[in-house]
């Protein structure tokens, strides 16, 4: 395997362990509420 | 965290729309009109082609009409060579196009004599009756301004000399952009190396014609002839054909590949059985008084 | 309503002068469709179909589109952060600043100063204008936002944020140029990069302009009309990262087969079918929201204009992906096909959902019930079947252009002539105009019925009542 395959795989899997981390985040159990509340404040009378 | 914090989402955004941006935009200009792209036989335009291609620009052509052949067999079929990026390293904008309403204009130059060009752009109907190109004849009344054309080619870069410029206070803008079209697909020598060898031997599929059977021909020649060698084949553009006694194979080989230097296009877009046609329409109709 | 601090009147304006600029861009887009059949209807030198089309697209994506976005941005950060506008001054300087700006864009067109680069097609002086439009409006934005009351913002406020930023970067990269005069100015880079450059911008403009903010719409006015909460909140965040990151790979693909090198161009096709799963992210969300309120499709309204908004992106969404890959493109590229795809995202998606904030502010901002229901129902069958006739006859048309310009005869030569494929477009050409004046007349019934309303509308007595309606919880 040469570099620019080497640096091809890094970033492809880099950006998928980024997204992955994104996905962990926003559905883990301790941020369900918070992570929802905004679309109930918004239907708030106005 | 982001959600909460306006500042460090926006940062975040940002970043996440910059690497797209600098994987697929930014660094191609490392890869884009460098030295292995340049072909040394293109050239930049001339005064009176840049300002032709200016107009160009100015009237929208590039709304109806593509300047990209693609490597599809069918297509250079149809224009011609496919392009080369080498090909476009003068040309600011690109005028690639988005929509081929009209036929593509990458392979255009040489394919007509710039009579041709005249009479089209003043009135494409009376050329080819059923298109919907808008008449252009009116560009004819504006005179060139010569010295702006100077600053445009100062601000391009491209050499000209004080003669050529002065040489353009006779022109009109017709002048420009027939000169401009005639330049565009030119620079590679690709007509020479396009010339269709026909291989095998040449026959006339159509024995014993007579006047029913071309009947139908007839529109074919009115299509895609007449408009240069005349509705009765007396000649306008092109020379008559009136008395023009070749044989078969020869006339077959004078439409179908065209003479390239002459301003007589190739007709090979029209698929052979069209062209054996217009072979005996020809032969049998030059014969006499025209008709 | 004269209690609330927040500025209704700067959305009334912006609302009004949008749809000015819908009504212009649809009728000139009537115009151009029949100068595509008849050119006698080309007056040269200002109205001939080559300065008449961009007039048209501009009219269509920043007269009416962006007035939109400026209209609903300007109402939805009020609300989402529950303050009121940051400077109300600069929103009114917005606003003229943004008509003076279209205006300028229309006239120079017509003269004939143009760059070629689609969607950007204004000169360097236009440019210069719109980018002081785009700071102002962001500054104001994004200082409403900075002193909101709600510390989480709503999903709609982010698409926003992306929108503003995107839109800013998008522009100015591409609007680098080297003046010759005042109308004048040559691209700063050429051919093959100026090529890359553009579509980058291009394809962006669609994802920044017609189809980020109309998601932030989307997303803040259906919960809005139904009541309801929209499905999932943190789906539509992973959407949103995962949208604004693929976008920007994907300009190649209207440069595909062309001599932009080949890995951006697979780049650009790879990235294009994976947006398909952001796309539908939203769409989902917006179908699963209307879980046990679908009889709201007949009773309100404002409710069918949102789903038929997301159904059109949900298949712009998919043949869109379909038009980036390489086969495909090498079919359709060029013809008449393309045009179908862009209308139903115009017409359909960003329309559609156009209409129904509109809808949804009439109370609001005229301080009156709207006219007409039965207009409103009206308007929406007109649009609806105006716009499936105009993207059905072209994409027939596109497909049978395609199939002629392919075609080859057994000795491997052609079997058509340009003009005998061209000729064969007319039928669907006409067809198109047709269904644009239907299209039209639903326009004008709504400007009609906006009207009207503005005149004569029953005025307000208790707040509406959707808004009042009691929140289910769904998590
Ligand atoms: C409404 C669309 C439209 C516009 C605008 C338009 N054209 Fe055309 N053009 C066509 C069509 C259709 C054809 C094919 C039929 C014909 O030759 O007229 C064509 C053909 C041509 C041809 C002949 C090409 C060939 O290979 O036979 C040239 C040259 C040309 N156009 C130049 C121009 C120029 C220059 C402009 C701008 C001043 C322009 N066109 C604007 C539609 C258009
Ligand atoms: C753009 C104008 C143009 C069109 C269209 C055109 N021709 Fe020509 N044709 C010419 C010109 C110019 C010549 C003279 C070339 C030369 O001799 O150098 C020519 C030469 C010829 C000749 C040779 C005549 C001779 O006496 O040497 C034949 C035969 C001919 N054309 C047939 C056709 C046929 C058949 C068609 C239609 C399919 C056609 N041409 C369409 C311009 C045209
Ligand atoms: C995943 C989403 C989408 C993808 C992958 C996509 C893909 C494409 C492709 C490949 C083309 C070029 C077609 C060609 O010339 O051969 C195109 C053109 C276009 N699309 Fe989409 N599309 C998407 C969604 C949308 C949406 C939602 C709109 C909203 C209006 C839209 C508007 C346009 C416009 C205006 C053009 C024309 C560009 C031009 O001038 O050539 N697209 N799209
Ligand atoms: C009645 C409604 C409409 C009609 C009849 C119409 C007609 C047309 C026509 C004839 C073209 C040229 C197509 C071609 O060159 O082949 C066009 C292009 C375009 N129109 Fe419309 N249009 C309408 C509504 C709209 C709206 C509302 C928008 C935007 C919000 C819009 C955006 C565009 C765009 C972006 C293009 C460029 C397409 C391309 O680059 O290929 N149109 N329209």
């Amino acid at each position: 395997m040469d570099l620019a395959s080497i640096v091809y795989l890094g970033v492809t899997f880099g950006m998928f362990v980024i997204f992955a981390l994104i996905v962990i985040r926003t559905y883990s159990r301790k941020r369900k509420d918070e992570g929802e509340i905004a679309k109930y404040q918004m239907l708030d009378d106005d | 965290m982001w959600e909460r914090k306006p500042v460090l989402l926006i940062v975040l955004a940002t970043v996440a729309i910059l690497i797209g941006t600098i994987i697929t935009m930014v660094l191609p200009f490392a890869w884009v009109n460098t030295e292995a792209d340049r072909i040394e036989s293109v050239t930049p335009y001339t005064a009176l082609q840049q300002e032709g291609r200016d107009i160009y620009i100015r009237e929208g052509c590039n709304n109806c009409h593509t300047q990209t052949v693609r490597p599809l067999v069918p297509e250079v079929l149809r224009y011609g060579d496919y392009s080369k990026s080498g090909e476009f390293v003068y040309d600011r904008p690109f005028l690639w196009g988005s929509k081929r309403t009209g036929p593509d204009l990458a392979r255009l130059g040489g394919k007509y004599p710039d009579a041709w060009h005249y009479k089209h752009m003043e009135s494409p109907r009376s050329m080819v009756p059923k298109t919907n190109m808008p008449a252009y004849g009116w560009i004819t009344k504006n005179q060139l301004d010569p010295q702006m054309i100077q600053r445009k080619m100062d601000v391009l870069g491209f050499p000209y000399t004080t003669d050529e410029i002065k040489a353009l206070g006779d022109k009109n803008e017709m002048d420009a952009m027939v000169a401009y079209l005639q330049k565009l697909g030119s620079d590679i020598p690709w007509r020479a190396a396009a010339t269709t060898e026909i291989v095998g031997e040449l026959i006339n599929p159509f024995t014993g014609v007579d006047h029913d059977t071309m009947e139908p021909w007839e529109d074919l020649y009115k299509e895609n002839c007449a408009a240069c060698h005349g509705d009765h084949m007396e000649g306008v553009i092109g020379p008559k054909l009136v008395g023009a006694d070749y044989y078969d194979e020869i006339l077959f080989q004078i439409i179908y590949t065209g003479i390239a230097d002459g301003g007589m296009p190739s007709f090979s877009n029209l698929g052979t059985d069209k062209v054996w046609k217009l072979v005996n329409f020809i032969r049998y109709y030059g014969q006499g008084e025209g008709h | 309503m004269e209690n609330q601090p927040y500025n209704q009147a700067i959305v009334r304006s912006f609302v009004n002068w949008s749809i000015v600029w819908g009504l212009v861009a649809v009728l000139v887009g009537v115009i151009v469709s029949l100068q595509m059949v008849e050119p006698d209807l080309n007056f040269p030198p200002y109205f001939t179909f080559g300065r008449l089309r961009p007039v048209h697209t501009n009219a269509g994506i920043y007269g009416w589109g962006v007035g939109m976005i400026f209209a609903t941005f300007l109402y939805m950060v009020q609300r989402l952060c529950k303050v009121p506008l940051w400077s109300d001054k600069l929103a009114k300087f917005q606003l003229w600043f943004f008509n003076a700006t279209i205006i300028a864009s229309a006239v120079t067109l017509l003269l004939g100063y143009t760059t070629s680069k689609e969607y950007h097609e204004m000169e360097w002086p236009i440019d210069v204008m719109v980018v002081i439009l785009w700071v102002v409006f962001s500054i104001n934005i994004i200082m409403t936002i900075l002193k909101r009351k709600d510390e989480q913002m709503y999903i709609s406020l982010w698409y926003m944020l992306a929108a503003i930023i995107a839109v800013a970067i998008l522009y100015i990269v591409n609007a680098a140029a080297v003046p010759v005069s005042l109308f004048k100015s040559y691209s700063a880079y050429a051919g093959t990069n100026d090529a890359n450059v553009q579509w980058w911008f291009g394809h962006n403009a669609v994802a920044m302009v017609l189809t980020a903010p109309f998601l932030a719409m989307f997303y803040y006015f259906l919960p809005k009309s139904t009541g309801v909460p929209i499905y999932s909140h943190r789906m539509s965040i992973i959407a949103f990262w995962s949208l604004i990151f693929m976008y920007l790979w994907t300009g190649a693909h209207h440069l595909l087969w062309t001599p932009v090198p080949d890995w951006i161009q697979t780049l650009a096709m790879g990235f294009s079918i994976m947006l398909i799963a952001p796309s539908w992210g939203s769409v989902f969300n917006g179908y699963l929201s209307m879980n046990g309120q679908w009889h709201q499709m007949r009773e309100n309204y404002l409710v069918k204009f949102l789903i038929l908004g997301i159904t059109f992106y949900g298949l712009q969404t998919l043949q869109g992906p379909m038009q980036a890959i390489r086969s495909f493109s090498a079919f359709i590229h060029y013809t008449d096909w393309v045009p179908a795809h862009i209308h139903m995202g115009t017409m359909g998606w960003v329309s559609m959902i156009a209409f129904a904030s509109i809808y949804y502010l009439v109370p609001r901002i005229y301080g009156r019930e709207l006219y007409s229901i039965p207009l409103a129902n009206l308007h929406f069958w007109l649009i609806l079947v105006g716009q499936l006739i105009w993207s059905i006859s072209l994409w027939i048309a596109g497909v049978l252009q395609a199939g002629m310009w392919n075609a080859m005869n057994p000795d491997g030569s052609l079997t058509y002539t340009f003009m005998e494929t061209m000729v064969e477009m007319y039928p669907y050409w006409w067809a198109r105009s047709f269904g644009g004046m239907i299209y039209m007349t639903g326009l004008i019934v709504f400007i009609y019925n906006l009207w009207m309303t503005a005149k004569k509308g029953g005025s307000i007595a208790a707040q509406t009542t959707v808004e009042t309606t009691t929140v289910e919880g769904r998590a």
